[in-house]
């Protein structure tokens, strides 16, 4: 383990078992888990390569409990983590030895479906999916759509802001949501926004999304749903340079096409893909394009031509364009495995996650090959190529010495070239603890200590979630002060009216 | 006034480090045009960012545009239809409503982040800014966001930064998602609907797969003394409800048809086509009914934002209440009222049916003097309230940043 977490509160641990009973009382019956055995499962979320059991779990399944537990670890000063399905790719929901994980899981009701005003009023713990399911009847579907979207709670969505394949055209979690409950590390519980298109006042709705749960627990979302468009379909274009496959995004965008949307694989993964789903991918191509067109039949098939055409000028060499379902749920099938079909071929990978502005793909592909022969891993790359979300997922055996060491300063080093291009370190995973030591490239010290204020405002005493997404943590009191510098105006030669 | 007028962002800094040191709030502002909105703000000292007005970057390709936060905002939009690109958030041009000179900056766009009719279908103003530099109440320069879409690095501290009307920051620079602008539009009009009939209408049209991007319904008693484009389209005392589609110019028209026999239970539906749609909509947006040239100008203006389902039962109510005029947009999900002058401005009575209905209004017109008498944004829960203004003292503890421009209390 290379990242260190912040020091475990002995005095807190000595009082376990009295934590333990207060908590029984809060959460009557099953709520409270305190076995070593039990514990297990809660013990690392989608980012597995860090593990730590954490102190005790609790799973309430009433606002009111989740606030009298937060109240209950403020007024004593016990930390708490808390945790929607744990699917985060980031250690979001890594539990700390001396800390309380706050498991959401059994909030799973969907309170209200408004088809008029187009909201769904679901509890945090319902899946993604779940939510397009209750709805599917009626034509509609909530529109971000991360990959774990069988498993991730609506909940975790909010905490990190999760976007998707269709988030270059429908948003991520932020532009989707409506309303939120959620509980304070006081126990204090606020409402925000609503049925409207827009909360009052202050953006407080904008700030707790992808605040990776260190701002408040959320108990209930409101979400817009958007009726389904009526058809949709897919090109699968190759190109033999990465390059000319970077360009024709850049035209396809430039045309004023946005597609629903636009996937970029290299040949790595094109290989891993094809070996395990068999989708028909051509094998003799640097990188493959899936672009998918959604909307009125008479849209669709105009812009497939447009698409096409861009990718010819671009050089493309195969273009295949779906002609029924079954064959745009084949091109997807590749991309959408890519993941496990790159664990097929490596024991262990690690999966990267920054943005870079389009135009810079090609630069950091080659940079990327370097860094490869530098380390002697492998690297695969699929890429929401339309936002310029990479995914690197770089190979490594864990069971050889150093290999994860290595394998970490490499997707260091990635994410430092994204930002050195005018990227950002994370696009839609979350910088949790992966990506924590990293803040430091991307933001300097006011930037940083600035976020941390914010977090003052929620949470003074810093017990929720913490350890995750600051390098350094500082006492806001110390934050909170004012300097000032002379009582005199400064600029003598400044124009004055 | 004293009025500070800066060249950078190393000027802004020690404008606010020297307004921190002598205790003296300042009041910011790019051109001034919506100077007139919000709580009176007690200073004597303007910062003026008029100055920075340069153009960073602009890549139509990355759809990226990175540009000072003075610079003028009619500049920057001829500069994005050079290619024939557009904020497709459509933000509010107050100048008419107001009747103040048509000027402004990006920064007071989006400070007040007033969405325009197409917020419905792209979002606000804050789904739009993806980064900003900006200097801080504790005479800070940071920045946060990015320059991609897709970022979810740190705290999205843009958001907040959106709508907070210069009390949490002063922006520096600004950078924004840009879209291309549709190849064609279409607008249905159906005629003589009254409020409720029209609501309903809206709904099917948004319940629709045919990706609306506009639906707004005009009374005929706020239509009648109307001049310019939508006064065109008035005809005898009825009402005009309007529902627009963009896209490629098959896919339009196909949704245009389609849409008008999903909806001809409330009768046929007329098709307005392209420039002719957009000067509509440009009129909307800017809620032209209440212009401060008609005969409406002494009336104070309320701006409501509520379940849109519901709009056209509470903006009835509220007409009939308050013996005032009503406009929607949003398919009901934001009304103009337009309210018979009162020394409160109708606040409490208005109030009450907003809050009844889950919305909330905000006083966009009104004279100084209503203006410091009665709250101009929505009073919120007391919890949401101390929550905000703990995280607007993160940003600016001293309260030196447009101190009271969205609170009453903090105004006086």
């Amino acid at each position: 383990m290379t990242i260190m977490m912040p020091a475990k509160d002995e005095a807190v641990l000595a009082k376990r078992n009295a934590i333990i009973a207060a908590l029984q009382k809060l959460v009557p019956g099953e709520g409270v888990i305190s076995s070593a055995a039990e514990m297990l499962p809660y013990e690392s979320d989608g980012f597995t390569a860090y593990r730590q059991p954490p102190m005790v779990v609790v799973l309430p399944d009433t606002t009111e409990q989740v606030s009298k537990v937060l109240k209950y670890c403020h007024d004593n000063g016990i930390k708490v983590v808390p945790r929607g399905s744990g699917t985060s790719l980031s250690g979001g929901a890594l539990p700390l030895a001396d800390a309380v994980l706050l498991g959401l899981g059994k909030f799973k009701r969907v309170r209200e479906i408004d088809f008029d005003n187009r909201a769904v009023v679901v509890e945090p713990g319902v899946t993604n999916l779940a939510i397009s399911q209750a709805v599917a009847h009626a034509g509609f579907y909530y529109a971000p759509d991360p990959s774990s979207q069988i498993a991730c709670s609506i909940g975790g969505n909010v905490a990190e802001n999760s976007g998707g394949v269709h988030s270059l055209k429908y948003g991520m979690t932020t532009n989707n949501l409506l309303g939120c409950e959620i509980v304070l590390m006081n126990g204090e519980v606020i409402r925000i926004g609503g049925k409207t298109a827009e909360p009052s006042g202050y953006d407080l709705l904008g700030i707790i999304t992808g605040s990776e749960g260190l701002l408040g627990v959320v108990t209930e979302v409101t979400v817009r749903i958007l009726q389904k468009p009526e058809t949709a379909r897919a090109l699968m274009i190759g190109f033999a340079e990465v390059e000319a496959a970077g360009q024709c995004v850049a035209d396809v965008i430039g045309a004023g096409i946005i597609p629903g949307g636009m996937e970029m694989m290299d040949r790595p993964a094109i290989h891993a893909a094809e070996a395990f789903v068999h989708a028909g991918y051509p094998l003799d191509v640097d990188a493959l394009l899936i672009v998918e067109l959604d909307g009125p039949a008479v849209e669709v098939d105009e812009l497939i031509k447009r698409v096409e055409a861009i990718a010819l000028k671009c050089g493309s060499t195969t273009c295949q364009i779906s002609e029924s379902e079954q064959q745009r749920l084949l091109f997807w099938s590749g991309r959408k495995a890519a993941f496990p079909a790159v664990g097929r071929i490596s024991p262990d990978y690690l999966c990267m996650d920054g943005t870079i502005p389009r135009a810079a793909l090609p630069l950091v592909l080659r940079r990327m090959k370097e860094m490869s022969a530098k380390y002697g891993l492998g690297v695969a790359n699929v890429f929401h190529a339309g936002d310029g979300n990479l995914h690197p997922l770089i190979l490594y055996d864990a069971n050889k010495e150093d290999e994860m060491e290595k394998a970490e300063a490499f997707g260091a080093d990635i994410l430092r070239l994204c930002v050195e291009v005018g990227g950002v370190l994370t696009g839609e995973h979350g910088v949790g603890i992966e990506k924590r030591d990293l803040m430091p490239e991307m933001f300097n010290e006011i930037d940083l200590n600035q976020q941390q204020r914010i977090k003052c405002a929620f949470d003074a005493q810093g017990l929720l979630n913490p350890g995750k997404v600051f390098p350094t943590l500082h006492r806001c009191a110390e934050l909170g002060r004012v300097h000032v510098h002379g009582g005199k105006l400064a600029f003598p030669d400044l124009p004055r009216f | 006034m004293d009025t500070l007028k800066v060249r950078d962002a190393q000027d802004v800094e020690q404008a606010v480090r020297a307004a921190i040191a002598s205790e003296q709030p300042l009041e910011i502002i790019g051109h001034g045009s919506k100077r007139n909105i919000g709580q009176p703000i007690a200073t004597n000292a303007l910062l003026d960012l008029s100055a920075l007005n340069a153009v960073t970057s602009y890549e139509p390709n990355e759809l990226i545009l990175t540009v000072q936060a003075g610079a003028p905002f009619a500049d920057v939009l001829a500069l994005l239809d050079t290619k024939n690109q557009q904020f497709s958030f459509e933000p509010m041009n107050t100048s008419r409503l107001l009747g103040t000179p048509d000027i402004g900056t990006i920064g007071g766009t989006i400070s007040v982040g007033l969405a325009g009719p197409r917020r419905i279908q792209a979002g606000g103003a804050r789904d739009h800014l993806l980064g900003v530099h900006a200097v801080s109440g504790f005479g800070e320069s940071f920045k946060a966001g990015g320059r991609v879409v897709k970022n979810v690095t740190g705290y999205d501290v843009c958001k907040l930064i959106t709508g907070a009307w210069g009390t949490f920051a002063v922006m520096t620079e600004v950078t924004l998602k840009v879209m291309p602008r549709a190849e064609a539009e279409r607008t249905l009009i159906l005629r003589d609907l009254d409020d409720i009939a029209a609501n309903k209408a809206m709904t099917a049209a948004l319940g629709s797969p045919y990706d609306i991007s506009g639906a707004a319904h005009l009374p005929g008693s706020a239509l009648r003394t109307v001049q310019g484009p939508l006064g065109e389209i008035a005809a005898a005392d009825q009402s005009a409800t309007l529902i627009r589609l963009e896209g490629i110019t098959a896919s339009a028209s196909s949704r245009a048809s389609s849409l008008s026999k999903l909806l001809q239970s409330y009768g046929a539906a007329e098709i307005v086509e392209d420039s002719q749609s957009a000067a509509l909509w440009a009129d909307i947006r800017d809620v032209v009914p209440f212009a401060a040239s008609g005969p409406r100008a002494m009336w104070p203006v309320w701006r409501i934002v509520c379940p849109p389902a519901s709009g056209g039962k509470l903006g009835q109510e509220i007409a009939r209440r308050s013996q005032g005029e009503v406009v929607y947009d949003w398919g009901g999900g934001l009304i103009w009222a337009a309210l018979p002058p009162s020394a409160d401005a109708q606040a409490s009575q208005l109030r009450k049916l907003v809050d009844a209905a889950g919305g909330h209004a905000t006083l966009i017109r009104a004279s100084e003097d209503i203006r410091r008498a009665i709250d101009v944004f929505h009073p919120q829960a007391s919890g949401v309230a101390a929550l905000g203004d703990r995280v607007r003292k993160s940003f600016d503890p001293k309260s030196i940043l447009n101190r009271g421009r969205m609170s009453r209390s903090l105004s006086t």
